[in-house]
């Protein structure tokens, strides 16, 4: 029986090398079972807790009448922008405030100040200012992502030895140089763990704000279906969240992490 | 290759804690030859790493002066190589990458700083790792790279600060070997800081004895090269000459 189950866990594992996807749905299977089991059961009414075949029915059915794919879009779309921005703006201010003394002093106490004042509540004064539209989600999710890209890369910038910056100068590099050749990647690592909580909050960020000001979106879509009633979608906006999270995560912040700080040894596996 | 001039080096710095100022360097003296290679050796805190950072410039000096080929010192730059205890190599560089860092700040095209990175790898038997990252070398490695990274700049002066301390007794011992080597092959001016007694006279031509931010004394090192350990265990000059540094110190 042992040998069997230990048999077995190693044709799994073997399988999970030359398939990696399926390591990512296994752990799935249970859970979607055991949800099936209780809408099996019976002890709820259907419309309160719809199976997993309704999903996918009602999946199917939003994706024919072109809802979901358009929903879909507009918030990757709404991330994107905002991510782009969060990093762009927030990836140099960490490496100014990491190096430079004045900028730290300047900088730091207005960073805590409004990190302190979260994305929602920005959310009634931005919608008086600039409606309901692009602009206010892209400020939220800007607003969201740009804290911890900006925290984590102060942190990187300064946790690099100074033997590396004291190596580059007595090789000939110029202040300028060291901060693209030695600062950027000395603090890669630790930028990617920003950028990591910072897409986190943002998504989250996106969906609050979609609910609260949208009129397209996921977020926009779950609050709908509740209007209407329909908990069958409310549970496919839940999910499509996941799903997509861990898209994000597996397909572009893990092998950034895999290409950097774990070939180069600075993060352990 | 340039020469270096210390003259009447001092340091002072205020200490907080004790709320005193407190001279880590006195007075200190020293020329060294162009291709001259000298140890300096004391006890922990004798102010030779100070010295060292000093003449790098990662440090202000607050008396005397240093001159390198008769200009003042201001600030480091690439006419004073460094190699660290610590290796200092840049993780997210290969070997290659590494080495060719210096010729590469140049201006130097890739083609040519390759070439000069892989002809210094060869010097010191590192070819096979030109591709790698530093994280996936030994430490005896790791400080081959370090060695010839600062070598394939072209430095006037090198300075090594404790470069062989983290590694083990007998890379140490090898690399040392391969050190002296090296350095009859390209004649660079060094400066070598170390506490390791044998360490210093086996590779220098002179040896500078400091103790408490002082100067004590010079020696001479006159044994032939190429130097080897299996020839220096059993050599009397050496020994009575390890000796005598080895009472300097301790005496200090």
């Amino acid at each position: 029986m042992i040998t069997a189950l230990h048999r077995a866990w190693g044709r799994y594992v073997r399988l999970t090398t030359h398939w990696p996807a399926v390591a990512s749905i296994v752990p799935f299977i249970p859970f979607v079972l055991m949800w099936w089991a209780v809408v099996a059961a019976g002890l709820f009414p259907r419309a309160f807790l719809p199976s997993p075949v309704d999903v996918v029915h009602s999946f199917a059915d939003l994706v024919y009448k072109g809802i979901l794919p358009e929903y879909l879009q507009d918030s990757v779309m709404r991330l994107a922008v905002g991510a782009f921005w969060g990093i762009a703006l927030g990836i140099p201010l960490g490496i100014l405030i990491g190096m430079s003394q004045l900028a730290h002093r300047a900088l730091w106490p207005l960073l805590l100040f409004f990190q302190a004042i979260g994305d929602i509540a920005w959310l009634p004064i931005l919608v008086i200012w600039f409606g309901y539209g692009l602009v206010t989600m892209t400020f939220v999710i800007v607003y969201t992502v740009i804290f911890p890209v900006i925290l984590n890369t102060v942190l990187g910038v300064r946790s690099i030895p100074i033997n590396m910056h004291r190596a580059a100068l007595t090789l000939g590099a110029s202040r300028l140089r060291i901060v693209w050749e030695i600062v950027l990647p000395g603090a890669l690592p630790n930028i990617v763990t920003g950028l990591r909580n910072g897409l986190g909050y943002g998504w989250r960020a996106l969906i609050a704000a979609e609910i609260i000001v949208g009129t397209s979106g996921i977020g926009f879509m779950m609050f709908d279906a509740r209007r209407a009633g329909s908990v069958v979608e409310i549970l496919l906006g839940m999910i499509i969240l996941g799903v997509l999270w861990y898209i994000v995560d597996s397909w572009i912040l893990a092998p950034i992490e895999r290409a950097t700080g774990q070939r180069w040894g600075l993060v352990t596996r | 290759m340039k020469s270096l001039t210390i003259r009447n080096l001092s340091k002072t710095y205020f200490d907080a804690y004790a709320g005193k100022h407190v001279t880590a360097v006195h007075d200190v003296s020293l020329d060294v030859a162009e291709g001259e290679f000298v140890s300096i050796v004391g006890p922990s805190g004798c102010g030779k790493t100070t010295i060292l950072n000093m003449i790098a410039g990662f440090i202000p000096i607050t008396g005397g002066e240093i001159l390198v080929g008769g200009l003042p010192v201001k600030g480091p730059g690439p006419d004073r190589g460094v190699v660290f205890q610590s290796f200092a190599l840049f993780p997210w560089r290969t070997v290659l990458d590494n080495v060719a860092f210096g010729p590469k700040m140049r201006g130097t095209r890739k083609a040519e700083r390759e070439r000069i990175a892989r002809e210094y790898l060869a010097l010191a038997k590192l070819t096979e790792a030109a591709g790698r990252y530093p994280n996936e070398l030994s430490g005896g490695m790791q400080q081959r790279v370090g060695v010839v990274r600062a070598l394939a700049n072209e430095p006037d002066v090198l300075l090594m600060d404790e470069p062989f301390a983290s590694v083990d007794a007998q890379t140490r011992m090898t690399l040392q070997e391969e050190l002296t080597r090296i350095w009859q092959q390209k004649r660079p001016t060094v400066i070598f800081i170390t506490h390791d007694v044998g360490e210093a006279v086996f590779l220098a031509n002179r040896v500078v004895v400091l103790s408490k931010g002082r100067k004590l004394d010079e020696i001479d090192v006159n044994l032939p090269r190429p130097r080897s350990w299996d020839e220096l265990n059993d050599n009397d000059a050496f020994k009575a000459l390890s000796n005598r540094v080895l009472q300097l110190v301790r005496a200090a």
